[in-house]
């Protein structure tokens, strides 16, 4: 078979479409970071966030009837545990590292005590008491040619993430307040003299991203899936971070870097369906990820470089 | 930093000396810790309906109630040790390698390769070669991230995690496949063979030679660290970098050696479970030992003597949480939540540490 | 005019050292006032306190005629203080507009309007003739207009009081001009100008009046028309103080070329020159002195010769061999030694132990080490002989070196650095600055015994009596540039100042 037909048989409308879905968290917890990192706060607990707006969203749904009712559940949880980090960090001082570190092992921990505790049941929970979200259908976006089968069907938070892609770019260069956010990222000193309030920005910026993360969570967990398993998240607030890095905090580049993994995960599924082990086609996101880190790294540093021999 | 007198200096030395270094302080330090993650705990028991009291009984009875508990114990520590030791390699040399659990799984899965696929040696060579492979592994494990950083400046924070990742599929994948086993249920590979096996010291339970071992490389440890060359250029490169490069110490050269042997060490952790409890690699065997050894060094201070009460502790805590849920139906999940809570008061510590250093100047 | 700024009894004290000792200014409105003198001085201090990023212990403050209270900068700007740093503080990635309005952006409802600060940069630019490119962001504006967006950002704010820090440090001649022209034009449209110099040149071409500072004092306020750059120069260096530890010059003995720079060139960290074709050479036995004021590529230059920074043109030999772009432990090991500038940040590790720190440089060796292991016994009767013989007063070898004082830290460091008897060339950068008078005389005192051993010794320092006290012979660092003053006789002083402050040129 030429490497055309293999490529035919394997870039399915429906790989497209599935890439696009398991995009969604990976690039509602690279926004999050997006934010958090502009302020100046590196959250390496992004993942910790995500298992817990995971796990809260199915509570909330489970308790409310509804996957809007847990995503606001989700939210609230995740907005407390900003908080915890961000004082923690902002406050008492420590290590951001250690903090964000610390987040995700109680984020695990918590979720998979809780799931035994609340539900009964270890390693997973399933249910029909978990409403889940319902796919959209718009009505004219199905009917786009080409696009049209791939777009359509989403859920809505998968729209509205493109939607969230536009708003970030828009709340960060388009808005005073944004200036602001980021100017205390980059330059604290400039935004001490112009009398911003350092604090308050890196709060804002930490407590939004813990807001993202929680929908990243509760996607994973309410949409398609309709279930909570320990660690689902599995890795992805690292992906995330890794998006973040390689788009250098810009929204759009990040979301490149978002579709890539979202792709890579998508065809890790795909490819099973080949007889391609698993195990192996499942590694691909985090290769990928090494990769990309790699390039957007030398590519800095031959920017460096040449900003510097200009100078001279 | 400004100038001062010579009698503020006194001063401020022994007040100093009086507030961080009296041994008894260390102490009531982790004893605070240790309450008020058990204080959470016991809440946490409390919401859930049970009996906090006769839990954390049955939590103590399991860790260290019987010689039988007291083995288990200290032979589930071995792997914690190790974990720790890596993570201080690491972390005194400021490399983040938060890649320790990837390289324990390296390590595990080439120690039970050499384990089954070598017939007919002595034993003693057998586990040394089994050993000695499982340390390569895992420093090869962390040379990627640390060859990053050090070439591109690629941050190993997220390199090394994704490696963890890598690590766990690429075994799963192996142990799936060229590396099937017809011997088990579980995906794992054959067992090893009797000649690579750890001896063990009471019949019945698991505790094994790992243990002495363990120990011993904490001796080895130290003495690297605080009494060779090498050593002391990792920690003088950890503790001020511009001071190093000052000095004319080697900084790249000690980052490349300090997640290396952070690795190996890891490499070794992983083995020490499969040569000894588990007997052959089976995917799930590590249920967050690299994360906890990254937990202990903070604990520890990054000082490898340390290193063993809070992986004994751990271990503990471990052992124990399958005593408590068999006999108060306490869910084993609620140590890892108490885990957590650690966590955040060993993160407030670094503050505490931040506020001493700040006044006396 | 009427009063813009009265500074009245204003006095300051920071831990060892009294910054502003009871000092009057008063400025009128329209007046465009230099203040000079050398580092330490107290200039910037006496700023620092009228914009609100200190408070005086003593004294009041008057703006425009009514007594205020300055607790941050945020009261300075609505006062009408504008600030304009040495270092700027700007956005690098946000544009030139971007950066003068930031804080208080022209908006409508959430959206920033674009347009509108584009408009108000322009309007101001254009009034007063500070051109600058709206939307160049501004990591890619030259140092000039950087300066002017500081400027800019400070009006936009209706700055009616302008304080200037070393405007003309990073400045080209031609762009020193430009700012010239500028500062008149907003002096004649009634803004007050204040500004600290070193340059002596340029305060006399652009002040009406010049204030001269020195030790924390107010030495005297001058016309400027009325003065030369000589009468200043003698105001700022003064008389010789306490004639401490001295070189007898008579007794040393100078033989032959230990260091030789042959037209040095090195890059500052943004890639500017910062060392212009250097070249000097220091002999056995003999001090010499780079006097000046520190951002004159003193750094720059004593980092290129130990190895700490790359040297882009020009050769470095010591004792004939050429170490220019060696390893720093490769120069070391030929001979070099350095007393760093910055010695909490470099020159020791603060939380290493003590006797961790006297070892940094010579732990490998034979003595103290074997293949793998240290010797620990002997590192320590090593360490124990230096701390005796340096008079480095410490509690113990094992405690952190944060604990010591910063004498005690420096003796430490001038123990590790000469205590080994091994090194042919010491360069000590600004060894004594911070350190109270017993800590200072020690210091001298065992870098003229190490070079009376026969080694030879660079000194860089910006305090010239410390210069005149010890070397044998001085050149001036301005700008990247050596003079050559000669050795030390009586007229040293003040050839020295007058080169220091730019005024022969």
């Amino acid at each position: 078979m030429s490497i055309v037909d293999t490529l035919g048989r394997l870039i399915t409308v429906e790989l497209l479409s599935s890439s696009l879905r398991m995009t969604t968290p990976v690039l509602y917890a690279t926004l999050g970071g997006i934010f958090s990192s502009e302020a100046g706060v590196l959250n390496v607990g992004l993942e910790g966030l995500m298992i817990i707006g995971a796990f809260f969203g199915v509570v909330g749904s489970v308790a409310l009837g509804s996957a809007w009712g847990g995503l606001l559940v989700a939210i609230l949880a995740c907005l407390i545990l900003s908080l915890a980090f961000a004082a923690v960090h902002l406050e008492w001082g420590a290590d951001e590292m250690i903090v964000g570190l610390a987040l995700n092992i109680f984020g695990y921990g918590l979720t998979t005590y809780l799931l035994v505790v609340m539900y009964d049941v270890s390693g997973y929970y399933s249910s029909e008491a978990i409403a889940g979200f319902q796919p959209l259908h718009i009505p004219g976006v199905e009917k786009l040619p080409l696009i049209g089968s791939i777009l359509g069907g989403q859920f809505a938070l998968v729209y509205l993430g493109f939607l969230a892609v536009f708003a970030t770019w828009f709340v960060l260069y388009r808005t005073p307040w944004g200036f602001w956010l980021r100017s205390a990222g980059e330059s604290p000193e400039a935004a001490e003299t112009v009398g911003i309030n350092l604090k308050l920005m890196k709060y804002s910026g930490v407590l939004i991203g813990g807001i993202l993360c929680a929908v990243g969570g509760a996607f994973l967990s309410l949409a398609h899936l309709n279930l909570f398993s320990e660690e689902m998240t599995a890795g992805r607030g690292f992906l995330a971070l890794a998006a973040v890095n390689f788009g250098d905090r810009k929204p759009l580049k990040c979301l490149a870097a978002s579709l890539i993994f979202g792709f890579a995960d998508a065809l890790a599924i795909r490819l099973q369906r080949f007889g391609l082990p698993s195990q192996l086609v499942l590694m691909l996101p985090y290769i990928a990820t090494v990769v990309v880190l790699t390039l957007s790294a030398i590519q800095r540093l031959a920017a460096q470089r040449a900003r510097m021999s200009v100078r001279g | 930093m400004t100038a001062r007198t010579e009698a503020e200096v006194v001063t401020d030395t022994s007040r100093l000396r009086a507030m961080l270094s009296s041994a008894g302080l260390q102490l009531l330090n982790y004893a605070l810790i240790l309450l008020l993650a058990l204080g959470v705990g016991a809440l946490a028991i409390a919401a859930s309906g049970k009996d906090p009291v006769a839990a954390y009984q049955a939590l103590l009875r399991g860790a260290f109630g019987s010689v039988r508990a007291l083995a288990n114990t200290l032979d589930r520590s071995t792997v914690m040790i190790l974990a720790g030791l890596a993570a201080v390699l690491a972390f005194s040399t400021s490399v983040r390698n938060l890649g320790i659990e990837g390289q324990l799984y390296m390590g595990a899965f080439i120690a039970a390769w050499v384990g089954f696929g070598i017939d007919g040696l002595p034993s003693l060579l057998h586990i040394v070669l089994a050993f000695v492979a499982s340390a390569i592994a895992g420093a090869a494990w962390g040379l990627v991230p640390i060859l990053l950083r050090t070439r591109w400046d690629v941050d190993e924070i997220v390199t090394s995690l994704m490696f963890n990742y890598i690590a766990t599929f690429f075994t799963a994948y192996l142990v799936a496949f060229p590396f099937k086993s017809d011997t088990t249920i579980l995906p794992g590979t054959d067992p090893i063979n009797a000649t690579a096996k750890l001896p063990r010291f009471i019949r019945g339970s698991p505790l094994s030679v790992g243990f002495p071992m363990a120990l011993v490389l904490v001796v080895v440890v130290y003495w690297f660290l605080f009494r060779t060359k090498q050593g002391y250029e990792l920690r003088m490169v950890g503790m001020n970098p511009r001071f190093a490069a000052y000095a004319g110490l080697p900084v790249k050269r000690s980052a490349l050696l300090g997640m290396l042997l952070s690795g190996a060490m890891a490499g070794v952790g992983g083995a020490s479970l499969i040569l000894g409890f588990f007997g052959r690699f089976i995917t799930q065997f590590s249920l967050g030992y690299g994360w906890d050894g990254i937990v202990i060094s903070l604990l520890a201070k990054n000082n490898p003597i340390a290193v063993i009460p809070a992986a004994i502790f751990y271990a503990g805590l471990a052992n124990g949480s399958l005593e408590m849920q068999s006999a108060t139906q306490v869910p084993t999940m609620l140590v890892s939540t108490v885990k957590g809570v650690i966590m955040f008061i060993v993160t407030a510590q670094v503050f505490l540490r931040h506020l001493a250093r700040r006044s006396p100047r | 005019m009427a009063e813009a700024v009265a500074m009245l009894g204003i006095t300051k004290q920071f831990p060892g050292v009294l910054a502003n000792d009871d000092v009057d200014l008063v400025v009128e409105g329209g007046e465009i006032r230099a203040i000079v003198g050398e580092n330490g001085a107290g200039k910037t201090t006496l700023m620092r306190i009228l914009y609100g990023l200190e408070k005086a212990d003593k004294g009041t403050i008057r703006v425009k005629g009514e007594e205020v209270a300055i607790p941050n900068a945020r009261t300075a700007i609505a006062l009408g203080i504008g600030m304009v740093h040495q270092h700027f503080k700007m956005v690098p990635s946000f544009t030139v507009a971007q950066n003068v309005v930031l804080g208080m952006e022209p908006h409508r409802g959430v959206l920033y309007e674009e347009g509108q600060s584009r408009n108000d940069v322009l309007g101001l630019s254009s009034r007063y003739g500070l051109v600058v490119e709206p939307d160049r962001r501004i990591m890619d504006a030259s140092v000039g207009e950087q300066q002017r967006v500081e400027i800019l950002r400070a009006l936009y704010r209706k700055a009616d009081i302008l304080i200037l820090d070393e405007p003309t440090a990073v400045l080209t001649d031609s762009e020193t001009e430009e700012l010239f022209a500028i500062l008149r034009r907003l002096a004649q449209d009634g803004l007050t100008i204040l500004f600290i110099s070193h340059k002596l040149r340029e305060v006399l071409a652009i002040s009406d009046n010049t204030t001269v500072m020195r030790n924390g004092r107010v030495v005297g306020t001058v016309r400027t028309a009325q003065t030369t750059s000589d009468e200043l120069s003698e105001m700022i260096i003064g008389r010789a103080s306490l004639e401490s530890a001295s070189r007898d010059r008579a007794a040393a003995k100078v033989g032959e070329a230990v260091l030789d720079l042959e037209g040095v060139c090195v890059h500052d960290a943004r890639g500017l020159l910062a060392v212009k074709s250097v070249s000097l050479q220091v002999r056995s036995g003999e001090i010499l002195g780079i006097a000046g004021v520190e951002g004159n590529g003193q750094l720059e230059l004593a980092e290129a010769i130990t190895g700490l920074r790359p040297t882009a043109e020009g050769r470095i030999a010591l004792l004939g061999n050429e170490i220019q772009n060696l390893s720093v432990r490769q120069i070391r090991e030929a001979g070099v030694a350095h007393i760093p500038a910055d010695r909490y940040a470099m020159g020791v590790s603060a939380d290493a132990l003590v006797w961790e720190n006297l070892c940094g440089t010579s732990y490998y060796e034979e003595e103290f080490s074997g293949r793998i292991a240290l010797s620990i016994d002997s590192i320590l009767s090593n360490a124990r002989v230096l701390i005796k013989e340096f008079d480095v007063r410490t509690p113990t070898l094992h405690c952190p070196a944060r604990n010591l004082s910063g004498g005690n830290l420096q003796k430490l460091v001038v123990a590790r650095e000469l205590g080994a008897e091994r090194a042919q060339l010491v360069v000590a950068s600004q060894p004594t600055r911070g350190i109270d008078i017993a800590g200072t005389e020690a210091i001298r005192s065992m870098l003229m015994d190490y070079a009376s051993r026969g080694a030879g010794v660079l000194l860089i320092s910006a305090d010239l009596d410390e210069i005149l006290a010890i070397s044998d012979r001085v050149v001036v660092m301005y700008e990247g540039q050596l003079t050559e003053v000669g050795t030390v006789d009586a007229s040293t002083r003040e050839r020295v100042g007058r080169i220091m402050t730019g005024a022969d040129l």
